[in-house]
């Protein structure tokens, strides 16, 4: 080798070590939720990629008991025993990838939960079990006319939509918790009353809830038009979150529509500079779990937008619903109604400069059973700090101050006692 | 006048079907290695890159590999050749995810050159020639490429 080729070769070896470097920085996430978890990067995507995270966390709960009782929202689920506990709270793997690697157009998504969370927690009358939580093939054959079928989360709020592991808090807002994450009774689920601690043991939910996924056929795709991209989403499904199979012949209807305007073009990333706003409808019918031959409608639809660009981060949502208003972990039999409830929320997050801290506010309502002698109200403030140790792993603190309140005395007796809440959480993604 | 009708939808269907039909526009041929050199006359550096291997991470690696030497030299100073074969001839497909990269590096004067012999392999497997970036040249067999680049003075490296 003489010397101008080993000179060159330095160049060369140093120029890979840098690009090498740059490598090691995570793969962007698009923030249109939909592309990123339905489909593959053509060209690039690999036959099997493994991926996945885990979330253990240790939560406190600061509330009173009443009469020496607690009730559903003072006890750390999803088991709902007592007032702290240490969790893993998620625990997934999963595998996506384009099988066929020289016609990536077809796409699969497969991920099972082994944390413990009211996905694979059954509560009093069930037990723990892993499950799978998405299952899909998507079909990218036609232009503006891609296909995903299997189970995998529907086109919906932006809090459920996006992967969870990008949360910016440890528990989902009450809207979203109770207005969107579906709890399926079966008849055997009775509802339980306010009980001592430990082993309360209120969590009345034999089957998994949703986790804001269905099974079924989505047609979606995205359109860049000058700086802006539009999704769109339209899908059919049984309605039954991740159980797979439906339990009654209706099929619930989702529409999905976002315009997110990019700063910057060439940043599709999860840190993609943009202002993103979303819309959604879904409609279906219900299965009294205990009168096989009552059936309800229900109904949501909501909308939010979101922006990023750092050092600031903001979201907001408001969302409606009517029918199968969720009463309470505890209340498995009061699930079936035509109730109406409504709620949103407001966050933001402030990425400190040339640090790896990031603080975090948040401030949530919900209102269950509006314009009913049993409305009850809760609103809640977060406020978190957020520690990226890298790209793939951090560590969250979060307080929450709550303020709940019920139009119904016996639910407000016990919803007066409910104080402040701690939650640490360390996430690593692989 | 329906008759007429039958035969408008009859001809409607079929342009449809045609414009839906994938259109394969031929990818011409790399020029030859000596003629390459000359329009680089005042190139210090000579590099063929080859590219193999079919993962995203391999082909982001080549690209920025390029893109560095580039910055390092400047664009008239350095001569660059992507040489894509086997399963590495991914980067070259049309519509591949990093295309926006390659068409930048394009304007900038690195040539890619797809491998004929991997083209023929991939067209018996997938029933149908795959669609190539416009800006791929063919070359007869890329790893005779490679080895007359080399021979041309050209540093080969398979970052």
């Amino acid at each position: 080798m003489n010397k101008k080729t080993k000179n060159l070769s330095k160049k060369i070896a140093l120029a890979s070590l840098c690009t090498s470097l740059f490598l090691t920085a995570p793969h962007a996430f698009a923030a249109n939720w939909l592309m990123l978890q339905g489909t593959e990067q053509p060209g690039i995507a690999p036959p099997v990629k493994i991926f996945g995270f885990i979330q253990p966390t240790y939560q406190k709960d600061f509330s009173d008991s009443f009469n020496g009782k607690y009730s559903s929202p003072k006890l750390i689920g999803p088991n709902l025993d007592t007032q702290s506990s240490f969790n893993i709270l998620r625990a997934r793997v999963g595998a996506r990838g384009a099988p066929f690697s020289l016609d990536d157009k077809i796409n699969y998504f497969i991920m099972a939960e082994f944390g413990n969370n009211s996905i694979t927690n059954g509560g009093r009358y069930g037990s723990y079990r892993p499950y799978l939580t998405d299952a899909s093939v998507t079909l990218n054959y036609i232009k503006g006319l891609r296909a995903r079928l299997g189970l995998f989360k529907y086109p919906g709020a932006e809090e459920g939509l996006q992967g969870i592991n990008s949360l910016n808090y440890i528990n989902y807002t009450n809207v979203t918790n109770q207005l969107l994450l579906e709890r399926y009774p079966t008849a055997g689920n009775l509802n339980i009353l306010p009980q001592s601690t430990p082993n309360a043991s209120l969590n009345g939910f034999s089957k998994p809830s949703s986790g804001f996924r269905d099974t079924g056929i989505q047609l979606f795709d995205a359109f860049d038009v000058g700086s802006w991209e539009h999704t769109y989403a339209v899908m059919l499904g049984n309605g039954q979150g991740v159980q797979m199979a439906d339990n009654n012949s209706h099929k619930d209807l989702y529409l999905y529509w976002s315009s997110a305007y990019l700063f910057d073009l060439k940043n599709k990333g999860p840190m993609s500079p943009s202002v993103k706003l979303f819309s959604w409808y879904q409609a279906g019918k219900r299965t009294n779990a205990y009168n096989a031959t009552q059936e309800q409608d229900r109904k949501r639809y909501g909308a939010g937008v979101s922006y990023l660009k750092k050092p600031f981060r903001m979201t907001a949502e408001y969302m409606w619903g009517k029918g199968m208003i969720y009463q309470g972990a505890n209340n498995p039999q009061t699930l079936f109604n035509n109730n109406k409830a409504n709620g949103g929320y407001i966050e933001g997050g402030w990425f400190i400069p040339n640090s790896q801290w990031e603080l975090d506010l948040r401030y949530d309502k919900y209102v269950r059973n509006t314009d009913l002698p049993i409305e009850t109200r809760f609103n809640t403030w977060t406020a978190g700090v957020q520690y990226h140790f890298n790209p793939k792993t951090r560590v969250t603190l979060d307080y929450s101050t709550r303020d709940y309140n019920s139009d119904a005395i016996a639910v407000n007796n016990q919803l007066k006692g409910v104080k402040g809440l701690v939650a640490l959480q360390v996430t690593a993604m692989f | 006048m329906s008759h007429f009708r039958k035969h408008a939808a009859i001809a409607a269907l079929m342009v449809a079907l045609m414009s839906a039909a994938p259109s394969v526009m031929a990818n011409p041929a790399a020029e030859p290695i000596s003629q390459a050199v000359q329009d680089k006359p005042f190139a210090v550096a000579r590099v063929a890159l080859q590219i193999s291997d079919g993962s995203g991470d391999k082909q982001q690696l080549v690209l920025n590999v390029a893109a560095n030497l580039l910055k390092f030299y400047g664009a008239d100073k350095v001569d660059i050749e992507v040489v894509a074969f086997g399963p590495g001839l991914r980067l070259l497909f049309k519509n591949n995810a990093l295309e926006d990269q390659i068409q930048s590096l394009s304007a900038e004067g690195v040539r890619f050159s797809a491998c004929d012999n991997t083209i023929a392999a991939m067209t018996k497997t997938l029933g149908h020639v795959p669609e190539l970036s416009p800006v791929a040249k063919i070359v007869p067999a890329g790893i005779v490429r490679l080895v007359e680049l080399n021979k041309a003075g050209y540093f080969v490296s398979r970052p």
